[in-house]
């Protein structure tokens, strides 16, 4: 038995954080009915990636307000009121279903001066704190790759949806979760937020090195990374079989700091000449966080993930796809075949609202 | 007060550094009481990973104390018997256990799924190692930027002109497994409620991460492609970067998305000139675009910069640094920063829940911990030690309120 089973998720809107949040919605058991968004909401290879599993839907509003009212979760990424103007209030659909669990992604959330904001992944992120801290000093801040504060805004929508409808489950009271992607990044920000709350002092981008041994490095067939605590510095200093490094000067995490440039060169050296697998292996014998950059190619490859059976396979126009699968074992997931858009509009209909389009 | 979803729901909470916790603390802001255990001699990390002028520092950590409001602390050494015992106890009374330890290390200490069910059949155990507790990869450790690198999303990450991959600068692998495995223990008891069967989660963080990305194994699949590092250009549209705004480390994000935001952008930086170029000509000239841009942007304050433009449409925004963030008026008028005391560090601006449930309305509740501070209420108030006990535990080092040799690191 799925954990979703027998759940019903009409997602309105469908760019990337409401497709993304039902994604894992459809993989564990929820009947998903994705009503299309906006022409090119969606880029190819991100319809292969998020709506495999899912009924594809095309309904006028009214058919839409009769599903949402049919539904346990209702998903949506509109801007705000955008809803509401099609008359599908949120408050106004609680009012009258009490268990239905209404999630409204946004780059702002629905209040506040800024609620209306025009913003794309890379604006709503600079909001977010995250694009300050990322890049180097002396070149403008970078945004990470695959847009990810709207990943962030999906992966919280699916998480405040399970949950609530966890609530809905228990005490028969929905809710409405008003998610923003600001807010999600802005509460995240490790040392970084709360430092910066204490000191008044914004944290500079550090680029690849945070400290000498929390950082990433260039080896011999790419980039590899180290992230040792203090109590792993003496097993990686050991590693490295460099004996001045296991003095004082390095082992003591406060002496440590005044020499973190020269103990980075030493780490630069050390990684010159070594291979992803030789640093990854040292780390295993060492028990200290050794990483090595990989593309998504080799992480197909991977026998780890292979093992794992992490990727699901989608039948598409192209030839099969490989997309993660599902997120965690433990619980049953299924993989999912991809639809055509409104293809599915008569069958939902008739298994929602018992009604023909 | 409408009821939070997770109220009623009761958390053991064996999770250290940043991944778990951020779990954890989800958990506790939607209801769920959450119980953290640390041992006397194995803290969470994350207590004393900063210097900390002044006493106990170790309970002032605004690191600790910024992920782990919502909570209660019992301290409990598991590698002794008689902490395993009462840890054990604890798990009898309670839903579901999360840890994120290296994945050999629950079983070695003798708690692991199997254990755990003899004291609680249904229990919901959430593991969340690095790279999973199976596959040829289960021994590697991982923190937030190994496993960052390890799924893929360094590779896509970069200026272009160098050819390096960067590392988010947060140690972002972190939350995002957490809001994964505080969403699977969720998955988890709605299953239960329709099964009465617990469950053991193996989440490996490397792989949630990697969901972050699910269109490049698309591309790579099918199409065999290598990751593109394209700076803050969008693979589409054009213009789109971060512009330096007037003051030292300020910076403006804009996207153009169409012909008419073009045109709107050029009238609002007065580049009349430029307003006929289409999509292929911005494209081919981008680097003379962001030099007009960055001509104007860099003479303008970011906040009014963005005004400007969002009043024409135009999708900008002012880069909100560590430290403006805490005064930006939208979070302020949205009430995110919260201002709550805590008995052993200055108060200062902690975020609100972001799952903004607008009815229930959950709000900070509670600061984080100090270390052990709940032990005599859990142990004798909820496992029926007795008094007399707590004196001995804490001589044999099961239980404590000070971390023993407590340094920085």
């Amino acid at each position: 038995m799925l954990p979703l089973d027998g759940m019903r998720v009409l997602e309105i809107g469908g760019s990337v954080p409401a497709a993304f949040a039902t994604r894992w919605l459809a993989g564990y058991g929820a009947d998903v009915a994705r009503s299309e968004g906006p022409e090119g909401a969606l880029e190819r290879d991100e319809e292969v990636a998020l709506l495999p599993g899912k009924r594809r839907i095309a309904a006028s509003d009214a058919q839409l307000r009769a599903l949402a009212l049919a539904a346990d979760v209702v998903v949506e990424d509109g801007r705000p009121g955008a809803l509401a103007a099609r008359g599908l209030d949120p408050l106004a659909l609680r009012a009258e279903k009490p268990a239905l669990v209404v999630t409204s992604l946004t780059p702002f959330g629905q209040t506040g001066p800024h609620a209306g904001f025009e913003a794309t992944n890379l604006t709503a992120h600079a909001a977010g704190g995250i694009l300050s801290v990322t890049g180097v000093r002396g070149r403008p801040p970078l945004a990470n790759g695959a847009n990810q504060a709207l990943k962030l805004l999906g992966l919280e929508g699916f998480a405040a949806s399970v949950t609530a409808y966890l609530g809905a489950l228990v005490s028969g009271e929905g809710d409405w979760i008003d998610l923003s992607a600001q807010e999600c990044a802005a509460g995240m920000l490790e040392f970084h937020g709360p430092r910066s709350a204490v000191d008044g002092l914004p944290s500079p981008r550090l680029g690849n090195r945070t400290t000498a041994i929390w950082g990433l490095y260039r080896c011999l067939d790419g980039f590899a990374g180290v992230c040792s605590l203090q109590r792993q510095a003496r097993a990686l200093f050991e590693g490295m079989g460099d004996p001045e490094l296991l003095t004082p000067r390095f082992l003591d995490p406060m002496e440590r700091m005044k020499d973190d440039k020269e103990l980075g060169a030493r780490v630069e050296r050390f990684f010159s000449d070594k291979k992803k697998a030789e640093l990854l292996a040292l780390g295993l014998k060492q028990k200290v966080p050794f990483g090595a950059v990989m593309t998504p190619r080799e992480l197909l490859d991977s026998k780890a993930l292979a093992e794992r059976g992490f990727f699901d396979e989608v039948a598409t126009e192209d030839g099969v796809a490989r997309v993660p699968g599902r997120p965690f074992l433990g619980l049953p997931w299924r993989a999912g075949a991809l639809s055509a858009p409104g293809a599915d509009s008569a069958a939902v209909l008739r298994d929602w609202l018992g009604t023909s389009a | 007060m409408k009821r939070l979803p997770l109220e009623g729901v009761h958390v053991v909470d064996l999770s250290m550094m940043w991944a778990g916790p951020f779990a954890t603390h989800l958990l506790g802001e939607m209801g769920a009481e959450v119980i953290k255990v640390e041992s006397p001699r194995a803290w969470d990390n994350v207590r004393t990973l900063f210097p900390i002028p002044g006493p106990e520092p170790w309970n002032a950590s605004f690191y600790f104390n910024d992920y782990n409001r919502e909570k209660k602390s019992l301290t409990l050494d598991l590698a002794q018997p008689r902490g395993r015992e009462l840890l054990l106890a604890l798990v009898a009374k309670s839903d579901a256990v999360v840890e994120n330890y290296r994945a050999d290390v629950l079983d070695k200490l003798g708690l692991g799924y199997a254990q755990l069910r003899q004291a609680r059949p249904d229990v919901i155990l959430v593991s969340m190692a690095g790279f999973g507790k199976t596959g040829a990869d289960r021994e590697l450790v991982g923190f937030g930027p190994i496993v960052e690198q390890m799924a893929g999303l360094a590779s896509l990450t970069g200026y272009g002109d160098d050819g390096v991959p960067y590392k988010t600068g947060i140690s972002y692998g972190d939350p995002v497994g957490g809001i994964a495995a505080a969403s699977a223990l969720v998955l988890a008891l709605i299953r239960r409620r329709r099964t009465g069967e617990g469950a053991w989660i193996d989440l490996a963080q490397r792989e949630t991460m990697a969901q972050m990305l699910p269109e490049a194994f698309v591309a790579a699949s099918l199409r065999g492609e290598e990751p593109v590092h394209r700076g803050n250009r969008h693979p589409t549209w054009a213009p789109q970067g971060v512009y330096p705004s007037e003051g030292k480390e300020q910076w403006l994000a804009l996207s153009v998305r169409s012909d008419a935001e073009w045109r709107a952008l050029c009238e609002v930086i007065g580049a009349p000139e430029l307003a006929s170029l289409a999509l292929e000509a911005r494209r081919a000239r981008h680097d003379e675009l962001d030099e007009r841009i960055a001509a104007w942007s860099s003479a303008r304050d970011g906040a009014v910069a963005q005004e400007a433009l969002q009043a024409r449409g135009i999708a900008a925004a002012r880069m909100l640094d560590s430290d403006s963030i805490h005064w930006d008026p939208h979070l302020l008028a949205r009430e995110f920063w919260d201002f709550m005391p805590h008995p052993r560090m200055a108060t200062i601006p902690q975020p609100a829940p972001a799952w903004r449930l607008v009815e229930a309305n959950p709000r900070p509740r509670r600061p984080a911990p100090l270390f052990g501070e709940h032990n005599r209420e859990i142990l004798c108030g909820l496992l029926g030690v007795a008094e007399a006990e707590l004196t001995e535990l804490a001589a044999a080092g099961v239980i404590g309120d000070v971390p023993m040799g407590a340094g920085v690191g």
